[in-house]
């Protein structure tokens, strides 16, 4: 009896939802081993025609102060949404940015945003990236008017927005986030194993089992990240502080936001200021390179030891095995 | 026990319902509306006077603070957010903040340049006595996580968010001072080259120990010294006087010598100690 009562408030409350949970593309699915949902999706439900709308946003140029540089300049989706190119991003005027772009995947698992953490809310990282001098330096006031101008924005603005008369910023940023959101990279060969449609070779499962023992503290879970900010041995003294340029804290100089590696074997060039082109210097770096400073992470400094011990062997098998966090679907999926 | 489980599922029916549509409580004919207002002041020898306010690079200073140098204003702005009424017998009205795209309740922008900003009206107040207003300046978490927000939350339009951290400021108050020597940046109303600029940005939502992560929104509990008397049809007026001159004078005093450009939570924590001592209650008019 209970069951049956617990069933039809289930119904009941599913159908608050509009769309049918299997078919539409545009609702945000994901695997149950995915960590918890951290962005608010009852305050922006996702339509097909908001996520579209958010898809032009951020192709568009016109976000720029000199209609010159999209949000896709920086976030190119056949790399997962990083920028190959630059080292670090350029914005306008072909201003070079301190950071190299991250990876949009998975947005609406991650609790803070940009590599120190700053913002805390992904409807506000455009505010950022708009506003940012060194990215496309524009008022974000004279985006929303720009917008306004433009019949077509103003149709499709209405058909994401039913109602809506002028176009207003927060309408922008909630359609930016529709499309990021709906950007889940879940079908990786890594993806595939944990389903039972796919099976390591023996080397990869042995670059698993590596990686989970040496890297997993920080790059942990199935976004490969804590979320935490760390200070993983780049340097001695810090040209960018990082974490410390949000919480003014001498104990977070040089700390950084853990990157997810989903995606890894597409997403060079490496770390917060670009400088390692490959997977290669990235493992080099944390056997040899590791540098030490008060703020380094103590799994770097094991025994009196910098660094993490691996054998060549070792190290390539770990590469091996974030390979298999290539999800090629979501690379070349025509709907994002 | 069939009986009982129809009613569980009307139960959870009607909740439903109420859960997918927007509150609206209909106007119950025994509540009142009261207004609040907030008159900026300055306090000078215990006699307020109406603020005045000069244009950009002006070199006329009105006012001193208690560290003998003078400064004016040309720009003075602040959220109050969260106001609960109290009343003796149990009374208790609170005016609930809620977010979306296009509106925003419960949280009211002051700006000393656009007069009609300084009233607040709320309304469905239940009938009773009150004598006690609690209120916070600046915007708390309810107000962020919702995420990009409209109305007087607008980032784009509200000129009151720090993109950085995600946050709005609390306060702004821009002018000169002779004593400053300028360089200061990231203000509406002055100039980078401005020679005597002052500018406090006082915000921060969040607080994370040991880090500039700073909450320096502050909540208030103002007393009444007679009861505002709400019933349907009457519209008591509760007068809040915020003195300019506490601001910069009191637990800290603020020195336009050194810290006179203040953009940051870690920043603004003196002057943010200040405001609870700025607002006090005046008067009502019943
Ligand atoms: C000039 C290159 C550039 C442009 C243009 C750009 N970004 Fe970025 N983006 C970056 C960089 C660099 C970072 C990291 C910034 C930091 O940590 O300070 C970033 C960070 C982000 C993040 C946070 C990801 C994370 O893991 O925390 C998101 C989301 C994002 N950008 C979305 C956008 C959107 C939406 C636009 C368009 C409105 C845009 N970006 C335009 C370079 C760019
Ligand atoms: C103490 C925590 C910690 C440990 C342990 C750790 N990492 Fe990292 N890793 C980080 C941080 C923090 C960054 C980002 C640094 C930056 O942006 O400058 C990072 C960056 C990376 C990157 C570059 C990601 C990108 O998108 O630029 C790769 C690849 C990587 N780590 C792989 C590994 C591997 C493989 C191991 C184990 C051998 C490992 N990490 C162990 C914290 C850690």
């Amino acid at each position: 009896m209970k069951n049956l009562l617990f069933t039809i408030i289930i119904i009941f409350s599913i159908s608050c939802q509009k769309d049918d949970v299997v078919e539409n593309p545009y609702q945000l699915s994901y695997p149950a081993y995915f960590p918890e949902l951290k962005y608010p999706l009852d305050t922006n439900p996702i339509t097909k025609a908001g996520f579209e709308l958010g898809k032009k946003l951020f192709n568009d140029p016109r976000l720029s102060i000199d209609n010159s540089v999209a949000c896709s300049n920086c976030h190119v989706k056949s790399v997962a949404f990083t920028d190959p190119q630059h080292n670090p991003s350029v914005g306008v005027f072909e201003r070079s940015g301190t950071r190299n772009a991250p990876m949009i995947a998975n947005m609406a698992f991650q609790p803070e945003f940009l590599l120190d953490g700053g913002v805390s809310h992904l409807d506000f990282v455009p505010v950022f990236a708009i506003e940012n001098q060194r990215e496309m330096a524009e008022s974000l006031v004279h985006v929303v008017t720009k917008l306004n101008k433009i019949d077509e924005y103003r149709q499709e603005f209405r058909n994401a927005f039913p109602n809506l008369d002028t176009i207003t910023s927060p309408f922008m940023l909630k359609a930016l986030s529709q499309y990021m959101l709906l950007l889940v990279s879940d079908e990786a060969k890594y993806d595939h194993v944990l389903q039972g449609i796919a099976q390591y070779t023996q080397d990869e499962l042995a670059g698993k089992t590596l990686f989970d023992s040496k890297c997993a503290t920080c790059h942990s879970g199935a976004l490969f990240t804590n979320y935490g900010f760390f200070n993983n041995g780049l340097d001695s003294s810090f040209e960018d502080i990082g974490r410390a340029k949000i919480t003014e804290s001498d104990s977070d100089l040089g700390k950084f936001k853990v990157p997810s590696l989903r995606n890894i074997g597409r997403t060079a060039p490496y770390m917060h200021d670009g400088r390692f082109e490959t997977l290669e210097e990235v493992l080099n770096h944390y056997r040899f390179g590791v540098k030490d400073s008060p703020t380094l992470a103590q799994e770097l400094r094991t025994a009196g030891q910098l660094g993490i011990e691996l054998s060549d062997d070792e190290a390539e098998k770990i590469i091996l095995f974030l390979n298999t966090l290539t999800d090629y679907e979501f690379i070349s999926n025509p709907i994002f | 026990m069939k009986k009982l489980l129809l009613i569980s599922i009307l139960a959870s029916i009607n909740l439903y319902f109420t859960s997918c549509s927007k509150d609206d409580n209909p106007t119950d004919e025994t509540n009142g509306t009261v207004e609040v207002e907030f008159d900026n002041i300055a306090l000078v020898d215990g006699i307020q006077r109406q603020l005045s306010m000069v244009t950009p690079g002006s070199s006329d200073y009105q006012y001193t603070n208690a560290l003998n140098q003078k400064f004016n204003i040309n720009l003075l702005r602040y959220y109050i957010s969260n106001i609960v009424l109290e009343g003796p017998n149990g009374e208790y009205f609170e005016d609930k903040v809620s977010v979306t795209t296009t509106a925003v309740k419960g949280i009211y922008l002051v700006d000393e340049s656009n007069h009609t900003s300084s009233l607040i009206t709320l309304s469905d107040v239940p009938a009773g006595e009150y004598n006690k207003i609690k209120f916070t300046v600046g915007v708390d978490e309810n107000g962020v996580t919702e995420g990009a927000a409209g109305g007087i939350l607008d980032p784009a339009t509200c000129n009151m968010f720090w993109n950085w951290n995600s946050g709005y400021i609390a306060l702004k108050f821009e002018g000169q001072s002779p004593d400053s020597n300028g360089g200061v940046s990231g203000t509406e109303t002055l100039d980078e080259n401005s020679i005597h600029g002052i500018a406090y940005h006082i915000g921060g939502w969040r607080d994370i120990e040991g880090t500039a992560f700073v909450y320096n929104n502050k909540a208030l509990s103002l007393d009444f010294d007679t009861n505002a008397k709400v019933k349907y049809g009457e519209q008591p007026h509760v007068h809040i006087v915020m003195d300019v001159l506490t601001l910069f004078n009191g637990e800290n005093d603020i020195d336009f010598t050194g810290n006179h450009n203040v953009h940051k939570p870690l920043d603004g924590v003196d002057m943010a100690n200040n405001i609870p001592n700025a607002f006090t209650f005046d008067h009502i008019h019943q």
